[in-house]
């Protein structure tokens, strides 16, 4: 097949990657400028290196805390919790979402409820959560959970409220209970909403799990970060704020693939 | 023999603020074999009619009689195919809620795909087919549960013209094909004269019948269109529909 692309269809295939090239090239180039500039400043004294830290210093405090194993220690710890609250802020989102389309008259009561909790900073439930949770990993899996929960159940009932209707008669009219409209058509209909609700748990749980660590923690890249600013090692706590990137980037990459994959099947396009 | 029978159906709707008469009074009659039009201006309650034959609304008084068998098929305004499903999928769909999708099923159904010409295209995604493709891959799911009333609820309306006519033609060969009684509820005239043995012309809502008329035209819809008779006629349904009365 290749060979018959027309030269007007090769140039024009040569022209995007040559785009595509270049940009991930700037990309490159932008986080090289930027360390640069940032090792440089930090060299040269033209910023306090022991406030700012450097990518030296941080390449340096890296690769102690890997050799030791302070670093899997902790980050392994965070991405448990991470995922734990992920997985089961999802689930019952997606529980309460269907329960919610399920009984139009549970949703009508529970509607402004829901919408007070999506605005409730959830932040402020942490005092309470440290009480009734214990000052473990429950309390901050709960974090984890509560910020991502109502989020997802918002997504997905919105999702679910959007499914076509025609679609819903056309079931009906073939004589569809309600399981069946949902398994048939609202289920399969609503993997985009759902995969896309998971792109925006992977941020929701790392920001409910460090907020957790914050508060409670002995152990986690949360704890660490705070156990830094207060012995004012900012190696330390920039070291934390790399590795969350990694892991927080990584883990929405995964989700992104995934989406990718599943959409291929139930996307529409 | 009929198969449907509508005794001084009465639908209204109610809101907060209004009460609104869908359907008044109307009684028809549908026997088996026959293809019967019902037309009526834009919004005079046609698909609240079908809704009321298949079952999925109830009159708010008179009967809805359905006679012999009670299975009905109905076929929405566009194809309302399900995208992550395939083709054959697809046309298995009615099958799979009834509980019915056995081998003789299957078989059936796999039959009318081979005899339509989409057999081929079992294994594809709707959005590979073009639209006529799509409207008869949406008629053959109908047929694919065996119904004894077909009800087609303006199913060509989302396709451009050419495609219409093509559909049209297709659509109308495979039900008389299939010896299906078919219902079919529409605002184009002329898609009511090519198509069916008798035209029910509808009161604006409340909608009641005011007028029968039977074309008395021979052939494909194609060539029903092309007919001397076509236009007078055309002159006459739309005299009746748009002067409110015969």
């Amino acid at each position: 097949m290749k060979n018959t692309f027309s030269p007007e269809h090769r140039a024009y295939i040569r022209r995007r990657r040559l785009r595509r090239a270049a940009t991930v090239s700037a990309q490159a180039g932008v986080l090289v400028l930027l360390l640069g500039i940032w090792e440089l400043a930090a060299r040269l004294e033209w910023v306090d290196s022991f406030i700012t830290s450097s990518p030296s210093r941080i390449a340096v405090t890296l690769y102690q805390l890997t050799v030791d194993g302070t670093l899997w220690r902790h980050a392994g710890i965070s991405t448990l919790e991470t995922l734990a609250g992920f997985a089961i802020g999802t689930v019952c989102g997606y529980l309460a979402a269907v329960v919610l389309w399920w009984n139009n008259f549970l949703k009508d009561v529970f509607e402004p409820y829901v919408v007070v909790l999506n605005s409730l900073p959830k932040i402020a439930l942490g005092p309470l959560i440290i009480i009734w949770a214990g000052t473990g990993k429950a309390s901050i899996i709960t974090m984890a959970v509560l910020i991502s929960v109502v989020v997802t159940t918002l997504t997905i009932l919105n999702g679910f409220a959007e499914t076509d209707r025609d679609k819903a008669l056309l079931l009906r009219s073939m004589g569809a209970n309600r399981l069946q409209i949902f398994v048939k058509l609202v289920a399969p209909a609503n993997v985009p909403t759902l995969m896309a609700a998971l792109k925006i748990n992977v941020g929701m749980s790392w920001i409910g799990s460090i907020m957790g660590e914050y508060l409670v923690s002995k152990e986690g890249l949360g704890y660490l970060l705070v156990y830094g600013s207060q012995v004012f090692r900012l190696d330390l706590v920039m070291t934390c704020t790399v590795v969350l990137c990694a892991l927080a980037g990584g883990m929405y990459a995964l989700v992104a693939l995934a989406e990718k994959l599943v959409n291929r099947h139930f996307g529409k396009y | 023999m009929d198969i449907l029978e509508l005794r001084e159906v009465s639908e209204v709707f109610y809101t907060d603020s209004d009460e609104t008469e869908a359907v008044k009074d109307l009684s028809l009659t549908v026997s088996e074999g026959e293809f019967v039009s019902i037309i009526g201006p834009s919004g005079c309650g046609k698909t609240t009619l079908l809704s009321l034959i298949c079952g999925l609304l109830k009159p708010t008084s008179g009967q809805v009689l359905l006679h012999g068998s009670k299975r009905v098929g109905y076929m929405l305004q566009r194809d309302q195919l399900f995208e992550w499903r395939t083709v054959r999928r697809n046309v298995h769909l009615g099958l799979e809620i009834q509980h019915r999708l056995t081998q003789s099923q299957r078989d059936y159904a796999d039959g009318l795909l081979k005899k339509y010409g989409l057999w081929e295209f079992r294994k594809h995604r709707p959005m590979q087919l073009s639209g006529g493709m799509r409207q008869r891959a949406a008629l053959i799911r109908t047929l694919a549960t065996e119904p004894d009333l077909l009800l087609l609820d303006e199913p060509f309306s989302a396709l451009d013209f050419q495609t219409r006519l093509e559909v049209c033609d297709d659509v109308y060969s495979i039900i008389r094909n299939e010896h299906k009684t078919a219902v079919l509820v529409t605002h184009d005239i002329s898609e009511a004269l090519s198509m069916s043995d008798r035209v029910i012309v509808l009161s604006a809502r409340p909608a009641t019948v005011i007028a029968e008329h039977h074309p008395n035209l021979d052939g494909t819809p194609l060539e029903r269109r092309e007919s001397a008779d076509f236009s007078a006629q055309f002159e006459l349904l739309h005299s009746y529909l748009h002067g409110g009365g015969v």
